[in-house]
């Protein structure tokens, strides 16, 4: 199930959910010393034991086969990570039709094996991880310890190498100044809450990501209960938030203002563009305006810059863009 | 107090973190805390994990003394580079350096024992065994004499510390 055309369970919060199992193989040394063709060996091997799954369907993705806007527009779409578009050289992705699968290979480890869900999803994402893990290791020998798991290129991975993160929309907890208490709770935990594209990235429309920090000497089944239930303790906080945050006036007229520029700006940045609907999606989920959530969802991942460029075939300039993306809009929310 | 990454500039940053329960401390001077990436709102929530783990390393005599012998037979990797990068750079690479490696890991993780699934075969499965303590002090000593030999006093007198802490615990 696509992540940002449905809207799944608690989708007026939770954006996505993603599960990523790292391995690696013993036979070739960690990704950072391979070079071309070892990557590309690696690639096909895992191509080649995949196809004999007949219900997976993967399309395999030669990454220098692509256009710098596809490359990125996948990135935006957190399909790959940001790190993975930078060099694509003998890297390849194995991909979904949904978009519910992607392998990376050669990215920080040889194999990454992610899912994405719409909505909080965490059991159904490891499920799936979990079935195309258990494919490829009866086909490949990985690098494992029985003390320290799971060997990956780095050590901050090992163990179980397993990363599930929530994406959480969570404007109400911000407006109050609750996130750097509410980081440095979690942090105690085990868990890490930041940027939506994950390391080093800024905080954009109060979107923030909440993942486990630890891996070793945790199961997985645990690391997941763990996330699950921090995760469910937020979104309600939240939602009390929420309540409380629109009985302002002065926000409730925010709330208006943005689905007013939203639905007759001539241009729009993507950054503007994320921050309105981050008052629009408050709107929605308190049954003051009527729009369906994933739809919300849906133009703040396809009117990304690299997204806009890949869909049209060209590179538009940003003026362009900024024209092309708020005709989209006004479209939709007509 | 000085800075415990550059170990020049007065510790005016100090950062105190919980990891499963167990509390670690650094102190550093801004520019280093802003180069490690704690300067930022969300302190350690934003910048990358190889860096971080890098940071890990205080001790950085586990460097000096460091002979070609030192390289991870199957990659060639040294612990040097493990620490600049903060990439492993082979499976092998975390049976070589294992025990070098092992009190990062432990307070990246807290724990030092995988719990969780085991995949089903692994045709050479890498054994990573803790060495004991009289292995550990023999190749200590080992370490100490070559030290020794390249006039290396300093390092030296390093590993005879910790030669006597080993024995004390034993």
């Amino acid at each position: 199930m696509n992540w940002y055309k449905n809207k799944g369970n608690e989708g007026d919060i939770v954006l996505s959910t993603r599960v990523r199992l790292a391995r690696n193989l013993t036979e070739y040394p960690f990704p950072i010393r391979l070079d071309e063709a070892q990557r590309r060996d690696i690639g096909n091997t895992v191509k080649e034991i995949l196809d004999t799954d007949k219900t997976l369907k993967l399309n395999f993705i030669d990454m220098s086969s692509l256009s710098s806007a596809e490359t990125v527009s996948l990135a935006e779409k957190h399909l790959i990570s940001p790190e993975f578009a930078c060099d694509t050289l003998g890297r390849s992705l194995l991909l979904s039709d949904d978009e519910d699968i992607s392998i990376m290979i050669c990215e920080e480890d040889h194999i990454r094996i992610q899912t994405v869900y719409p909505g909080l999803s965490l059991e159904e994402a490891f499920e799936t991880a979990l079935k195309i893990d258990e494919i490829l290791e009866n086909k490949l020998s990985y690098a494992f310890d029985e003390n320290l798991g799971y060997l990956t290129q780095c050590p901050t991975n090992i163990g179980t190498a397993l990363r599930a993160s929530v994406m959480l929309h969570l404007p109400a907890l911000n407006k109050k100044g609750a996130m750097q208490r509410l980081s440095t709770t979690v942090a105690k935990l085990g868990l890490t809450l930041r940027g939506s594209y994950g390391e080093g990235s800024e905080v954009s429309g109060d979107i923030y990501q909440l993942s486990n920090q630890v891996t070793l000497g945790i199961s997985e089944e645990a690391a997941i209960k763990n996330l699950n239930s921090i995760a469910m303790q937020i979104i309600a906080q939240e939602k009390q938030a929420r309540a409380l945050l629109i009985k302002d006036e002065d926000y409730l007229d925010r709330i208006y203002r943005a689905y007013g520029i939203l639905k007759s700006a001539y241009k729009l940045t993507s950054k503007e563009l994320i921050n309105l609907i981050s008052y629009v999606r408050v709107g929605v989920s308190e049954g003051i305006l009527d729009i369906p959530a994933e739809k919300l969802r849906e133009l703040t991942v396809l009117l990304q810059p690299a997204t806009l460029n890949a869909h049209s075939g060209k590179i538009l300039t940003q003026t362009e863009r900024d024209i092309l993306r708020s005709q989209k809009v006004r479209e939709e929310l007509a | 107090m000085l800075c415990q990454n550059c170990k020049a500039n007065e510790a005016n940053t100090h950062i105190k973190r919980v990891i499963n329960g167990e509390a670690t401390q650094k102190h550093l001077c801004s520019s280093c805390a802003q180069s490690l990436g704690y300067d930022n709102f969300f302190s350690d929530f934003t910048f990358n994990l190889p860096s971080l783990f890098s940071s890990f390393f205080d001790d950085r005599n586990l460097l000096l003394g460091e002979t070609r012998a030192d390289r991870c037979e199957i990659c060639g990797c040294s612990f040097e580079d493990i620490i600049k990068s903060g990439n492993v750079g082979c499976s092998n690479c975390y049976k070589k350096f294992y025990s070098k490696l092992q009190p990062s890991i432990q307070r990246i993780h807290g724990k030092v024992k995988h719990s969780g699934k085991v995949p089903p075969k692994t045709a050479e499965p890498v054994v990573i065994k803790e060495k004991t303590a009289e292995e550990k002090i023999e190749d200590l000593q080992k370490e100490m004499a070559k030290a020794i030999e390249t006039q290396n006093f300093e390092r030296a007198a390093a590993i005879r510390d910790e030669i006597k802490q080993l024995k004390g615990e034993n």
